[in-house]
């Protein structure tokens, strides 16, 4: 693994981490009801508390927590060897979560006409976390892939 | 094919690659050596990965257990803010040892949020603590501004804080209305408010003023969201009623 590609993969770990702290915190919001101050810059109030907040009762701040904790440890094994499940788990779940923040983005500027702080920084993370995943992939070792490490 | 043997059992599980010997003598032995040095560095990477992941694991779980304990914790910080003046709403004495003030946006959800709490205030420390409510409206609030002429109308036929209740407790049902206006005609009404005198006031360039003054002196003295309390030159970011009773009490 070549020095360009271990850094991709540490920023990605680091990403994933930043990804799950932010989701964990609103999760954390959302159990304890507590919604966070109406700021002068940003309506975080109406997102987190909007009705699109929850699918059957459950957060997506919490089905973000659980994709970036999946995300952190996919990227633990991308750093420590490239293995071919990994990788293809890494891009498939990274073009799941690409998806899910265009359309989390659309319902914030169309819908609520309201934006979220926390929830921008999640799906920058999860565009970040994309982008990242095509480097990997892309990279001139990323196609041999070693299956024993 | 040439392959190194341990003197021990070879299934022995704790097998240490370091212990083992070619088979046939000295003549496999650069291969064997090799072997051994593939080996010991498979071992070491192993125990680096097992590294990264214990560690991972470790900086995931001490950053959630850091979410777990500061969220919602109570913080406070000095301030100093514009006097309250005779123009101020407020509730309780003048003069009192104790001023509880809040800067609020009557469609901000985590301000309607403390009403029991503020509510429970009121009628627990009303005769000894002055309560200040200052508008603040927030530009990204449909209902901002109208809902803080609203109470400003209501305040001048001296039914303020009966709106203001009003205003927070029924906040779902104007919020996302398409028009909120005869909600607030609706309130206006139920608290037996000259409706004419109500209707001009709203409106009025004066109420609109007000409400203006009010936000930009907030702005100047750092007020940046809703809803923002300070007790005395205090601010405080409340979790509960306790926090605010704290303050308060050693106030008076």
């Amino acid at each position: 693994m070549g020095r360009r590609q271990r850094s991709v993969r540490v920023a990605l770990v680091v990403l994933a981490l930043a990804g799950f702290l932010i989701s964990f915190y609103l999760t954390l919001t959302h159990y304890r009801h507590l919604i966070p101050p109406c700021y002068v810059t940003s309506g975080c109030e109406s997102v987190v508390t909007s009705r699109y907040a929850t699918i059957l009762g459950v957060p997506l701040s919490l089905i973000g927590t659980v994709f970036f904790v999946v995300m952190f440890y996919l990227g633990i094994s991308l750093l420590t060897g490239h293995h071919r499940v990994a990788v293809r788990a890494y891009d498939l779940l990274a073009f799941a979560g690409i998806l899910a923040a265009a359309v989390l983005l659309l319902l914030q500027a169309v819908v609520l006409r309201a934006y979220c702080t926390y929830c921008l920084a999640t799906e920058a993370i999860a565009l970040l976390i994309w982008a990242g995943s095509l480097l990997v992939t892309s990279s001139a070792d990323g196609g041999a892939v070693d299956e024993a490490d | 094919m040439t392959s190194c043997y341990a003197h021990a059992d070879p299934g022995s599980p704790g097998l240490a690659w370091a212990e083992v010997i070619p088979e046939g003598g000295g003549d496999s032995s650069t291969e064997c050596q090799a072997e051994k040095r593939l080996r010991r560095l498979g071992r070491s990477l192993l125990t680096w990965q097992a590294a990264l992941w214990a560690g991972g694991s470790l900086v995931l779980i001490t950053g959630a257990l850091a979410i777990v304990l500061f969220t919602g914790a109570p913080s406070t910080e000095a301030a100093t803010l514009p006097e309250v003046t005779a123009t101020d709403i407020t509730y309780g004495p003048d003069g009192a040892r104790v001023v509880v003030m809040e800067y609020a946006d009557f469609q901000c959800e985590a301000c309607a949020r403390y009403l029991p709490m503020l509510a429970t205030l009121r009628a627990k420390y009303g005769e000894r603590v002055q309560f200040v409510f200052r508008f603040f409206p927030l530009e990204n609030h449909r209902y901002g501004m109208l809902s803080a002429q609203v109470a400003y109308a209501a305040s001048l036929q001296g039914k303020f804080w009966e709106m203001h209740d009003l205003l927070f407790e029924r906040q779902k049902e104007w919020a996302d209305a398409a028009d909120a206006y005869p909600y607030f005609e609706a309130y206006a009404k139920s608290l037996g408010l000259d409706m004419s005198r109500f209707r001009n006031d709203v409106r009025a360039q004066t109420t609109k003023d007000f409400i203006t003054r009010q936000h930009a002196a907030g702005s100047d003295a750092g007020v940046n969201h809703t809803p923002w309390f300070a007790v005395n030159d205090t601010t405080l970011v409340p979790n509960d009623i306790g926090d605010f009773e704290a303050l308060i009490d050693a106030g008076l």
